[in-house]
C-alpha cells in the first residue's frame, strides 16, 4: 500500500495535544487539521517547544493530553503505522558526509522495507533539488521512503519552498521558535 | 513490513567496529584478570559476581546508552518491543565475552574450565545484561536501582549451579530463559512509554 499523498485527504490531525513533563507545560494545547498538499505553522515559545510539538507531531513523542492522528492512525496507539506515513527532519540536520549519507539511506531502506536503489535515488534526487548542506541531507534522509506528511523541526526559511518542489502532494508542518 | 530484515539493520548497526573493539577488550581484560586471580577466585560464586557486575555496568555503559537513544530510532516505525529486542541482541552478544574471557583465563591458568561454570556464567551474564538495558532510558536514582537489581538477578539464575539440584544446568537455563523474558518486557515498556525530548 502506498503512503503517498492523496489529495483531499485530512493528513495530519490534532486535538486538544498538549505535553507537561514534571509539572510543567512544555506545549500549550494546540489543535491542527492538515489536508494533503497543505502547509502549516506551528509556532511555539522557544526551540525545545517547537522540537517536542515536531516530534509530537511524527509520533515520535507521546502527547500527555489530547490526541493526535497521522492518517487513520493515532499515534499513541498505532506509531508504527503512524511514523511509516511521516518524514521528519530534526533541527540538528544530518552532519554525515556522503558515505555516511549513503549508510544512512541504506539503513533506513533496510528498516522501512524499502527497494536500497530506489531509495538511494530518491536521495539523490532530493539533494539535488536542496543543495548539500546539513539540513538538506536530513530532508534527503526523511524522503527516502513514500511519505504523506513532513515534518521540519525549525527549518530556515525558504526550506519548506523547496520540500514542497521533491514532495509535491506531500502535507507539510513547519515547527517554529520565539514567534509568538 | 519485514521485521526481521529491520531487526538485522538495527543488530548490524550496533555491531560496528566501535563493538569488535569492546568486544576484544572486554575479553583480555576478564582474560588477564583470571589468568592473575583465578586461584584467588576458587570459590564458585566469585566468578559468577564478576560476570554479572562487569555484564551490567557494560549495558549501561554511557556511549552504549548514548547510541540507543539517538532519536533516529524512535523515528523509526516498530513497536517498542520490536525496537526491544533489536536492541538486546548486539549487549548480549557483547556480554559473552566476560565468560569466553574468563574461561579462557582461568584455563590457560589452571588448563581446566568446568563446563557448567562456563554455563552458568554465560546465563549471569545474559541476565544481567537484559536486566540493566532498562537502567539506558532512566535517569539518576533510578537507573543506578536497575545497575543494582542487575548485579543481584545475574546470580539469582545462577544458583542451581551453586547448590548443586539434579539437573542443574538445565534449571539454571530455565530460570534464565524466565527471567530474560520478563527483562526484555520490561525493557520493551520503558522504550514504548519513552519520550526523546
Amino acid at each position: 500500500m502506498s503512503n503517498g499523498p492523496q489529495h483531499g485527504l485530512t493528513i495530519f490531525r490534532a486535538v486538544d495535544v498538549s505535553f507537561v513533563r514534571a509539572g510543567i507545560d512544555l506545549i500549550a494545547p494546540f489543535s491542527l487539521a492538515l489536508d494533503a498538499g497543505a502547509d502549516a505553522d506551528l509556532i511555539q515559545p522557544n526551540a525545545r517547544a517547537a522540537s517536542i510539538a515536531a516530534r509530537i507531531c511524527a509520533a515520535i513523542v507521546k502527547p500527555t493530553l489530547g490526541v493526535a492522528y497521522v492518517g487513520d492512525f493515532e499515534t499513541r496507539l498505532q506509531p508504527p503505522q503512524a511514523k511509516r506515513m511521516v518524514g521528519f527532519v530534526d533541527s540538528a540536520g544530518f552532519a554525515g558526509d556522503d558515505h555516511a549519507l549513503r549508510c544512512e539511506v541504506a539503513f533506513r531502506a533496510e528498516v522501512w522495507n524499502l527497494d536500497k536503489s530506489a531509495a538511494q535515488n530518491r536521495a539523490n534526487e532530493v539533494l539535488a533539488a536542496l543543495g548539500s548542506g546539513v539540513y538538506a541531507r536530513a530532508v534527503a534522509l526523511a524522503l527516502v521512503a513514500d511519505v504523506a506528511l513532513v515534518v521540519l523541526d525549525q527549518p530556515k526559511s525558504g526550506v519548506a519552498r523547496r520540500v514542497r518542489s521533491v514532495a509535491p502532494g506531500a502535507a507539510i508542518i513547519r515547527t517554529l521558535a520565539g514567534e509568538t | 513490513m519485514n521485521e526481521f530484515r529491520a531487526t538485522l539493520a538495527i543488530v548490524r548497526r550496533h555491531m560496528d567496529r566501535r563493538f569488535a573493539i569492546d568486544w576484544g577488550m572486554q575479553f583480555g581484560i576478564v582474560a588477564l584478570i583470571a589468568y592473575a586471580f583465578t586461584r584467588t577466585f576458587a570459590h564458585p560464586v566469585l566468578p559468577l559476581l564478576i560476570a554479572s557486575t562487569l555484564a551490567a555496568a557494560s549495558a549501561a555503559e554511557k556511549s552504549h546508552a548514548e547510541s540507543l537513544r539517538r532519536l533516529s530510532f524512535f523515528a523509526m516505525p516498530l513497536y517498542g518491543r520490536q525496537l526491544a529486542r533489536a536492541h538486546a541482541i548486539a549487549p548480549c552478544l557483547l556480554a559473552l565475552s566476560i565468560p569466553a574471557g574468563y574461561a579462557l583465563g582461568s584455563a590457560l591458568r589452571t588448563h581446566e574450565f568446568p563446563a557448567p561454570l562456563f554455563i552458568a556464567m554465560i546465563c549471569a551474564a545474559l541476565t544481567a545484561t537484559l536486566v540493566s538495558l532498562s537502567s539506558i532510558f532512566r535517569e539518576g536514582l533510578r537507573a543506578w536501582l536497575y545497575v543494582a537489581l542487575a548485579i543481584v538477578v545475574g546470580p539469582i539464575v545462577t544458583l542451581p549451579y551453586v547448590l548443586r539440584p539434579a539437573h542443574e544446568t538445565a534449571i539454571g537455563l530455565a530460570l534464565t530463559v524466565v527471567i530474560g523474558f520478563f527483562a526484555l518486557r520490561g525493557f520493551s515498556e520503558t522504550l514504548a512509554r519513552y519520550d526523546p525530548i
